[in-house]
């Protein structure tokens, strides 16, 4: 009895020496990382040094600041982006979202690409024509090599294309459809320095497709290693090459050396992710990212008024509406669709709750697209009209509920609630809010019969391919996977543009299609979302409107 | 040897958690709404490329199927393949499990080292201005959300001061650990180690420290006017001895079953603070999957912290009866 008392007595002392230790510790660490961090912050998560060589940073300590033109020499230059979610593994074709498109396109890359204006440049292919109506050839690249020093071929490029669009290849992907678009594909040819293309269909809009879609693996590598392999490790033929991977954490790239363009300003390149945009934000402010996504209204003061970092918004390439579907009261009548667009103050949702950041739209296709029609003016809010002609449909005193998804667009539920108050502000109409988590209501907006769509819904639409039929298409045409229209008039018009080879005759009808749009008004057409980006002061770097961040572009400031 | 017995029988009891927590993860599919197919796919996927992607992530099979498959390689050691990430759910969540764990350990030092001796002074200075400030320290302690802890710590402490980084994971435990004998120079990772997990283990600590610094004094106080206590201040024991090696060694008894079972949740409760610091722990990865509707992913993760629950109890209950002999374990 006694031995075991005096035991435990020493274990006790011993915790407790040990837990004063750690105190102790924890407090001379606290005060020796005050002195110590502002150095660190400054290399911007490179862990390569320990912050001893690096002193030119704001926050410096007085002395070194005047030798700012150090660091421009054999220090590397490492690169931060924060998204605001990760990927979803890092298989380029087995994805759908714009988080794991924006990683994976560091290390990828297609047969063509697109410039800051969205406009179609050259990437794997040096050139590329239709031969025939449905068959575009495209010349490869000499000298591309993979990651693992192996030389593209063809033949790659082949394996690339049908694992993307069919399911005897790489099984049934999530991208189906985006490089034959609403056709299918017949044929892939591989020949001597060049992949000839044959469709379905005339596929009019073969060239918008590739220059987004269709990023080239290499087959033997893609063959030999398995699913998991593949999805945690890279090997593609662009600008930077993996060397870390963190699953949901963080991904780690270099240059590539060997790359056959331009090599990349920066050295390494780290991207993560945090979902919370106050957290973004703080990282930014706090120099540890260079590059952050979706920085909110709320918070651009904050940035813009600091010295470290900066605002950069560029109108992206995503539209924000509210859809009604057509077969069901009170929106089956078009002067009640048409009233709703005139009871929105879309003017006043984007000065107020976007500060300014969005583009009043009047028709589904956004001004840089192909088949936007100039002559279309937005309805603009007039809610005397609205209660005319709703009174004049029919339907005054109807209640009616806006359903909106919690955070999947930029202050959706803000947006919702002024749009469903200036609705409910008519004397006849009732309208109220119904919040839903994303995922569920995309269960509905998906459903396989119109019948089964919400009536009401707040939803963004992306369309990176710059085209008015890659929206038209899936959302307001009788066949589309989330339409809520079916016009005999618009099907028409899109089955024409669709079998249209002369661009210019094709971008006609297109127009034709969005004044009719306009005017059926199956959307309270809101507006264009702007992406807003915080950029360090440390990098120079320009945004661009398929929401892509091409960190090769980045360079030091 | 009724150690070993006490040890089977909670393992048996665990493997029951388990399986009852697969068990009800699998009838949550039945009533929630959405599908992983909605974060697999783009919006305007065709129904057929709908189907085609479900039939290949075994989905178009009857629940029960499902369910029996998942069991059966569950035995064999295999948590399948995360439906959206295509990796294998394995290697997702033993990579997360460090990362929780360090932070959990951090969250239960920071509370250990402030509550023990602030309990133990604010009972043995019963209603001085030491015992007051203490008492509000804690109440304030319990009743701040951690999340807003963890904003206010970053705001003040990593951007506005710069002492500390804002978020996500540095240096590892183990790094550190490495340090002292390899190539990197150990203060500077020590420091890199403590720039990140300091503020989220403070955001995470407060609360039980909170509840610890309540128990601690409660318990003292209680064991203070006991009759043995009397008696060794009676028979001339010094006040130290009587205060630190009698009372605090039974009032450690509850205090350490709550520290158990706290760090049990620690383990698994820490997502929102996770998430606020960024922290590539387990409760982000849980978040994630239940926003994608990532089944095996979050399954994976919920065997993950059902045993480290287990297991927790199974050590209090030893660390038990080491403290207190009386205890039998039958």
């Amino acid at each position: 009895m006694p031995r075991d008392e005096s035991e435990s007595q020493v274990d006790r002392r011993t915790l407790l020496k040990a837990v004063g230790g750690a105190a102790a510790t924890v407090s001379v660490a606290g005060c020796g990382g005050a002195q110590n961090t502002p150095t660190e912050g400054g290399d911007d998560g490179g862990d390569e040094d320990d912050g001893e060589t690096e002193t030119d940073t704001p926050m410096g300590d007085g002395e070194t600041e005047d030798t700012p033109t150090d660091d421009g020499g054999e220090e590397s230059f490492s690169v931060g982006v924060t998204l605001g979610q990760m990927d979803s593994g890092l298989d380029p074709h087995d994805h759908a979202e714009t988080p794991t498109n924006i990683i994976v396109s560091q290390a990828y890359e297609g047969l063509m690409g697109r410039d800051k204006e969205g406009a179609i440049i050259a990437k794997l292919a040096t050139e590329w024509e239709r031969v025939e109506p449905g068959t575009a050839r495209f010349t490869l690249r000499d000298g591309v090599t993979f990651q693992n020093g192996d030389e593209l071929t063809s033949e790659d490029v082949r394996y690339s294309i049908r694992r993307v669009e069919t399911e005897e290849v790489g099984g049934a992907l999530p991208q189906d459809g985006d490089l034959a678009g609403t056709g299918t594909l017949e044929n892939v040819e591989a020949g001597d320095g060049e992949v000839t293309v044959t469709f379905g269909g005339l596929n009019p809009i073969v060239f918008q497709l590739f220059a987004t879609n269709g990023q080239v693996m290499q087959q033997s590598w893609v063959e030999e290693n398995g699913t998991d392999f593949i999805n945690r490790n890279v090997n593609g033929t662009g600008p930077f090459q993996l060397t870390g991977y963190e699953s949901g954490t963080s991904v780690s790239y270099e240059n590539y050396g060997d790359y056959w363009g331009e090599p990349a300003a920066a050295d390494e390149l780290t991207m993560t992710a945090s979902s919370e945009s106050s957290t973004r934000v703080n990282q930014l402010l706090a120099e540890e990212t260079d590059i952050v996504t979706n920085v909110p209204p709320q918070e651009i003061s904050r940035v813009q008024s600091s010295d470290v970092a900066s605002v950069n918004p560029v109108p992206s390439t995503r539209i924000i509406f509210l859809q009604m579907r057509y077969d069901l009261e009170p929106f089956s009548s078009q002067q009640f669709r048409q009233a709703m667009n005139y009871a929105v103050d879309v003017e006043s949702i984007v000065e107020n709750v976007l500060q300014g950041f969005g583009e009043i739209t009047g028709q589904p296709t956004l001004s840089q697209f192909t088949g936007h029609n100039p002559d279309i003016d937005p309805y603009g809010y007039d809610p005397d009209e609205a209660e005319r002609l709703v009174e004049e449909s029919g339907h005054a005193g109807v209640d009616i509920t806006l359903q909106t998804p919690i955070g999947r667009y930029l202050r959706d539920v803000e947006i919702a609630q002024a749009a469903a108050n200036q609705i409910d502000s008519l004397s006849n109409v009732n309208c109220e809010l119904q919040q839903r988590e994303f995922n569920s209501l995309v269960q509905d907006v998906t459903a396989p019969n119109i019948e089964d769509r919400p009536p009401f819904t707040l939803l963004g639409w992306g369309n990176a391919e710059f085209d008015a039929s890659q929206t038209i298409v899936p959302l307001l045409t009788s066949d589309g996977a989330l339409s809520i229209l079916q016009n005999e008039e618009v099907d028409s018009l899109i089955e024409e543009a669709q079998n249209e080879s002369n661009p210019d005759e094709r971008e006609q009808v297109l127009q034709e299609c969005n004044q009719l749009l306009h005017d059926l008004a199956p959307w309270v057409f809101l507006h264009q979302q702007f992406s807003v980006y915080g950029v360090s002061n440390n990098v120079q770097w320009q945004p661009r409107p398929d929401e892509l961040i091409d960190a090769w572009t980045a360079t030091q400031n | 040897m009724s150690l070993g017995r006490l040890a089977v029988k909670r393992s048996l009891q665990g493997i029951g958690v388990v399986w009852g927590v697969i068990t009800v993860v699998f009838a949550l599919r039945f009533i929630t709404p959405g599908s992983v197919i909605n974060a697999v796919a783009p919006l305007d996927a065709s129904q057929e490329t709908r189907q085609a992607i479900a039939a290949e992530l075994g989905l178009d099979q009857p629940l029960y199927v499902q369910y029996g498959q998942y069991l059966v390689e569950l035995v064999q050691g295999d948590m399948g393949f995360s439906y959206v990430k295509g990796q294998a759910v394995v290697t997702m969540v033993f990579e997360r499990v460090p990362a929780t764990l360090e932070l959990a350990v951090a969250a239960t030092v920071v509370a250990i080292v402030l509550s023990i001796p602030l309990g133990v002074l604010s009972a043995t200075r019963r209603n001085s201005p030491v015992d007051y400030g203490a008492t509000l320290f804690s109440l304030g302690g319990i009743s701040t959300p951690n999340f807003w802890l963890g904003i206010m710590l970053i705001l003040v402490f990593a951007v506005q001061f710069d002492v500390f980084q804002t978020s996500g994971r540095g240096a590892t435990s183990v790094a550190v650990v490495a340090s002292l004998v390899g190539p990197e120079p150990f203060v500077g990772t020590l420091l890199e180690w403590l720039s990140y997990i300091t503020l989220p283990a403070i955001a995470l600590g407060t609360y039980f420290m909170a509840l610890i610094t309540r128990l601690t004094r409660s318990g003292m106080l209680d064991e203070l006017g006991k009759s043995y206590v009397r008696a060794a201040r009676a028979k001339g024991a010094p006040e130290a001895l009587v205060r630190y090696k009698h009372a605090l060694r039974n009032t450690l008894i509850p205090v350490i079953t709550v520290l158990g079972l706290q760090l049990g949740t620690l383990i698994g409760g820490a997502v929102i603070t996770e998430a606020v610091f960024a922290w590539p722990g387990l409760g982000t990865l849980v978040i994630q999957s239940i926003n994608l509707r990532d089944w095996p992913a979050l399954q994976g993760c919920l065997i993950v912290i059902g045993t480290a629950f287990v297991i927790v109890n199974i050590v209090v209950d030893i660390i038990y009866g080491y403290l207190d002999p009386r205890v039998v374990y039958d």
